[in-house]
């Protein structure tokens, strides 16, 4: 009883308290100017209680945009290992999803799940700030259903 | 006995403290995002934030030494939580005593040498370097900080914090006849605790997360929470100090007075650090140690030579 109650409290608290960290591997930029939307009065994610975290010590979530390049497959992985667990990864926007235009290119992998296991897949070009709240919310509705 | 264990965990001990520090912090997550026409986080926020990061994995680097990293914020909380038991709350404080203020500025400053050796311990670029801005930033406002406070304690002739308190009620609070002092405590408080715009240490945009950089989990969970018991202790102070005039017979108004004085310090704080920009540390030691020291020695001679 007091085991599941304590599981559930824990479960509420991961939910409510996101931390992003957002790693740009090689795109145009276009989504990250939406994701740093986000911050603006005009969608304020704190009010979920998402935060932007600078380093990935603290952080829960990690937001990728843009192909993975061969160049920053290395970087990539590195944040993702220096993330404590539980993780988890956001793919945001049709370059992280895939490849996007980039597909098929000599310098560039593919999409980020070539790299790290992806939980949620957020199309779009770029992918619009309601999208990636859409996409956060739905990501705090699994926290809290998983078990 | 039993008196006395009430006193250390119940009130004015831990609990109390913790819960005004995450109170204190969503107080001032509010104000900044209201100042910022956002919304603002719910109330509950900290607390999720601190329930989430005792859950997390405990990372540090390999070549740290997990003990002392362990040990460094716990010796922190435990100094800032003593520090808090002699500052009256409300004209209350069981522990009072001549000569505490002196105890809890020696305390106060425990976390910032611990904040320092935790990022020199913990072996990365950003915590070394925020290590290292955090000591050069404690020598620059410690000095004014320590004047500024010695001000009410000779206008009171009492070292005693309570004794301070008391001596308000037949002179006047001190913030009338030591602005400047009040302005010098206030600078050098917002230094102590890293606000803006005094956050060299924890710049997000030069340095990452300071010497935090390395720290998950609990160890940050505890960082988090000494932070926020220390700025409660040090508004406590600041309200003893300079406004003083919070304690009544009646314990309601006593409380009410002592709740406005909170906001009011809590308020000044989250507009400082909403309209100011961050300094650069070495214009931080120059102005440190060109204006705001002269001008705390000189608020003290003039405390001394009104008294005499």
């Amino acid at each position: 009883m007091l085991k599941q109650w304590m599981k559930k409290t824990y479960r509420w608290a991961q939910k409510k308290s996101l931390w992003v960290i957002h790693f740009n591997s090689g795109g145009c930029n276009g989504c990250d100017i939406e994701i740093l939307d986000l911050l603006t009065p005009r969608y304020d994610v704190e009010r979920l209680g998402i935060i932007a975290e600078a380093s990935p010590r603290h952080a829960d979530v990690l937001l990728c945009t843009g192909p993975v390049t061969k160049q920053t497959k290395d970087g990539l992985w590195q944040i993702y290992t220096q993330m404590p667990s539980p993780k988890w990864v956001v793919a945001v926007g049709s370059c992280s999803n895939t490849g996007g235009v980039f597909h098929g290119s000599d310098t560039v992998l593919g999409g980020v799940d070539k790299i790290l296991p992806v939980d949620l897949y957020l199309p779009g070009c770029p992918c619009r700030p309601e999208a990636v709240i859409e996409g956060l919310l739905e990501l705090q509705k699994r926290i809290s259903e998983n078990d | 006995m039993i008196e006395g264990l009430f006193y250390l965990l119940l009130f004015p001990g831990l609990v109390f403290q913790v819960v005004c520090g995450l109170g204190f912090e969503w107080v001032d997550r509010k104000l900044l995002a209201l100042f910022q026409r956002r919304v603002g986080p719910p109330w509950y926020q900290p607390l999720a934030d601190m329930i989430k990061l005792f859950g997390k994995e405990d990372l540090l680097p390999t070549q740290a030494n997990d003990l002392i990293a362990s040990l460094l914020p716990l010796i922190s909380l435990s100094a800032v939580l003593t520090a808090g038991l002699y500052v009256p709350i409300a004209g209350f404080s069981p522990f009072s005593f001549e000569g505490d203020l002196i105890v809890i500025l020696f305390l106060m400053s425990v976390p910032t040498l611990s904040y320092y050796l935790a990022g020199i311990l913990s072996i990365g670029i950003y915590s070394v370097l925020g290590g290292g801005r955090s000591l050069l930033q404690y020598f620059s406002y410690e000095v004014p900080f320590l004047i500024a406070l010695s001000g009410p304690a000779v206008a009171a002739g009492s070292w005693s914090v309570e004794g301070i308190m008391n001596a308000q009620f037949s002179l006047g609070s001190f913030i009338l006849f030591q602005p400047l002092g009040f302005l010098l405590a206030l600078i050098g408080l917002i230094g102590k605790l890293k606000r803006d715009p005094l956050d060299i240490p924890s710049a997000k945009s030069e340095v990452i997360g300071g010497s935090l950089t390395e720290y998950t989990g609990a160890k940050l969970a505890f960082w988090h929470l000494v932070m926020n018991v220390q700025a409660v202790v040090g508004i406590f102070l600041m309200i003893n100090l300079f406004l003083g005039w919070t304690k009544f017979h009646n314990p309601a108004i006593a409380l009410a007075v002592f709740v406005l004085e909170v906001l009011l310090i809590t308020g000044v704080l989250s507009t400082t650090s909403a309209v100011f920009a961050r300094l650069r540390i070495d214009q931080l030691a120059g102005f440190g140690w060109r204006i705001l020291v002269p001008l705390s020695i000189a608020q003290l001679t003039f405390v001394i030579l009104m008294g005499a």
